[in-house]
């Protein structure tokens, strides 16, 4: 036997496996790989056998693959199979629901008894059962099977150790099936799948729990959330919520995280020689950096707060809710709760994207992130309304202009999302997979709090190593572009005001001059670095802070209403974000969408932005 | 008749999938339980046509129209 045994855990999504996975490892985890199959494989020593390494395999609904994510996922199971150090198998099936786990499971089972694997069944939500006065025949299962059955509960660690000593024990016994037959040569775990459903639906006749209990409290709460008033009030209450928690519960966090660096800063910058070094320090690194770190509570409060709503089972019947009225831009339900996120920050919202099963769908999806106003524009909406919108009303002053013109341009950056993806669903072929709406409903059921914050801090710390690194790379290209010949003297003798210079015919059809264009290249990397852009080149002081004085000097400095209203339309469109694009790379493992969404938004941004410039202008004459 | 018409409260035994259906979406539909000779019940049928609600023994599903219309029922 290897000095290093690894068993697999395996069992469809909502079977509770990755807390099972947390409760045997303790939550001392790592992320792996078999060679050659990228996919994503948490680690993990068990913390009474240390040199027993437990792997959580990702959820799947079947070893038949109908997707090419589900395909990886299961190509991953059987290359686990074939590794020698792999010693057991545990499969995962929920008791409440036990035909269907028991139709994944027989398939589990042929597949380790070919590879000659052993195999066991840990049978969860005991302690669901038990507290609605309901019981299942495990021995039972177990001799029908002929695997070892443990009854366990992931939530509350009920069983857990029998579960453990089970691994233990049973890691390298050969397999009961040898080549599918049994000692009297019958085939006792068929691979014909109307038979494995028979058998599973014998079988769970025969040893599962009898009573319509649980799925009667589930079915009178789904009338109620699903309801047409009280399901309506009951998710846009949830959905302020959700709001709020990225705005308003994230704001204090984002303020410190902002102190800390400033705090960071006044240490540091005085202990560099006066400078280039100083100045990349003090601009790159806590200027460039420091703004893109600030999104971090942000993502690991909403991912806490989806994570709490996936695990409590509310997120599939939101995904109901929405189904209908998102189908008709080519989207599905599950796009919602990742283009909401998106109102606040495309990043938690990509991140999110990760619920939508469907590849095709959540391609889709991803198409209409970057085009929710997500808070980055604010900055820039706000500055353009002071300036070209009066701040007088209609209606006796209850309609406030520069209110309307806000909540305009908003639904404009909405509508512009789901019409890209109507327009791309029906026009675009199909390269991805597209699965059809078929949601399974997990029972309502309290959230573990562990899991899910581990879950948060891991998605935060994603963030910050694999999308910072090239954030960083943009945000040192940029400040050198910047800095350099004059050593930060006079951005607009910079290459990159000189840059600004050349691109100047490019911005002058919507009637804008290289100040515009400098502080449009510069927002490449975030778009309220455009305020502050601008109020370097207007020689104001801090002008994110100072915005009048801001908005007095653009006001003053000649530019047509056409330019103010085409503006904001560009911002609305265009995709100058480099952490949005770096975190879709991440995610869709490539650069060909990022590269692609960046273009297209560009051009249709360009696009747009002239025609508003040329219909204002002849309007206002 | 097709899985959509299913009332909210009624049930019904799936009969056969059209075959406009992929044949690895009818695997998957059998294996999550939606196999011919199996007993649906409409379970919840929400307004403005949104998916609809269907238990199949103890777990409950969510289908669209696009996928209730084809599996046909007795």
């Amino acid at each position: 036997m290897p000095l290093i045994s690894k068993t697999i855990l395996i069992g469809s999504p909502n079977s509770g496996k990755s807390l099972l996975f947390n409760q045997l490892t303790g939550l001392n985890q790592k992320v792996a790989n078999f060679p050659g199959i990228t996919v994503n494989i948490k680690s993990g020593k068990s913390t009474v056998a240390p040199e027993l390494v437990l792997m959580d395999f990702p959820g799947v609904y079947s070893l038949h693959a109908i997707s090419g994510e589900e395909k990886i996922s299961v190509d991953a199971f059987y290359a686990g199979l074939k590794d020698p150090e792999v010693s057991s198998v545990v499969c995962v099936v929920d008791t409440t629901r036990l035909e269907k786990g028991l139709i994944f499971a027989l398939q589990v089972i042929n597949a380790c008894a070919k590879h000659n694997k052993p195999v066991m069944i840990a049978a969860n939500m005991i302690d669901v059962l038990n507290s609605h006065g309901m019981t299942m025949d495990l021995e039972g299962l177990a001799a029908a099977l002929k695997v070892p059955v443990a009854a366990i509960s992931a939530k509350s660690g009920l069983g857990l150790d029998h579960l453990q000593e089970l691994i233990t024990s049973h890691r390298d016994s050969p397999s009961p099936y040898p080549s599918d037959i049994d000692s009297k040569g019958n085939n006792i775990i068929a691979s014909d799948d109307s038979i494995v459903h028979r058998q599973a639906q014998q079988l769970a006749a025969s040893f599962g729990p009898k009573g319509d209990i649980l799925i009667n409290s589930q079915t009178r709460l789904d009338q109620f959330f699903l309801h047409s008033w009280f399901g309506g009030i009951s998710f846009i209450l949830i959905m302020f919520l959700l709001f709020q928690s990225i705005f308003t519960w994230a704001a204090p966090l984002m303020d410190g995280v902002e102190s800390i660096l400033q705090f960071a800063a006044v240490a540091v910058l005085p202990l560099l020689p006066a400078g280039a070094i100083s100045d990349f320090v003090s601009d790159a690194l806590f200027g460039g950096i420091g703004a893109f770190l600030v999104f971090v509570p942000q993502i690991f409060i909403l991912t806490l707060v989806v994570g709490m709503l996936e695990d409590s089972g509310y997120l599939a019947r939101a995904a109901v809710i929405c189904h209908k009225p998102l189908r008709i831009f080519g989207l599905t339900g599950k796009s919602f709760i990742p283009m909401l996120s998106s109102v606040a920050c495309a990043i938690p919202g990509i991140y999110a994207a990760r619920t939508v099963d469907s590849p095709r769908k959540r391609w889709l999806t991803y198409l209409a992130i970057p085009l929710m106003p997500c808070s980055a524009r604010l900055p820039v909406y706000s500055l353009l309304i002071a300036a070209f919108i009066p701040a007088t009303g209609a209606f006796g002053g209850v309609v406030g202009w520069q209110g309307f013109a806000m909540v305009s341009i908003y639904l404009f950056g909405i509508l512009c999302g789901l019409l890209v993806t109507a327009l791309v669903s029906r026009t675009s072929a199909a390269l991805q997979t597209d699965l059809p709406f078929v949601l399974e409903m997990p029972p309502y059921r309290l959230p573990s709090w562990k899991p899910l914050l581990r879950n948060a801090w891991d998605r935060s710390k994603h963030f910050v190593t694999k999308a910072g690194k090239v954030i960083f790379m943009v945000t040192v290209v940029i400040w050198v572009l910047g800095y350099f010949p004059n050593q930060g003297a006079d951005l607009g003798q910079s290459w990159l005001g000189h840059m600004g210079k050349i691109i100047e015919p490019a911005f002058a059809p919507f009637g804008l001059d290289w100040k515009y264009g400098v502080a449009i290249l510069t927002s490449f990397l975030a778009r309220e670095v455009f305020v502050g852009t601008l109020g370097t080149l207007f020689g104001i002081e801090g002008g994110e802070e100072n915005i009048i004085s801001l908005v007095e000097h653009i006001q003053n400095s000649g530019l047509p209403i056409g330019a103010g209203f085409a503006l904001l339309v560009f911002f609305s469109i265009a995709l100058q974000c480099v952490s949005t694009l770096a975190v879709l790379r991440r995610e869709t493992g490539s650069w060909r969408l990022p590269t692609q969404l960046f273009v297209s938004y560009s051009i249709f941004a360009y696009g747009a932005a002239w025609l508003t410039f040329v219909t204002v202008q002849s309007i206002a004459g | 008749m097709t899985l959509w018409d299913l009332k909210q409260g009624t049930s019904a035994t799936v009969e056969s999938f059209c075959t406009a259906l992929q044949s690895e979406y009818r695997t998957r539909l059998s294996e999550l339980g939606f196999h011919p000779g199996e007993h649906i019940a409409c379970v919840l049928s929400p307004s403005l046509g949104a998916p609809k609600l269907y238990r199949v023994n103890n777990t409950v599903y969510s289908l669209d129209d696009s996928v209730a219309l084809l599996i046909t029922i007795a």
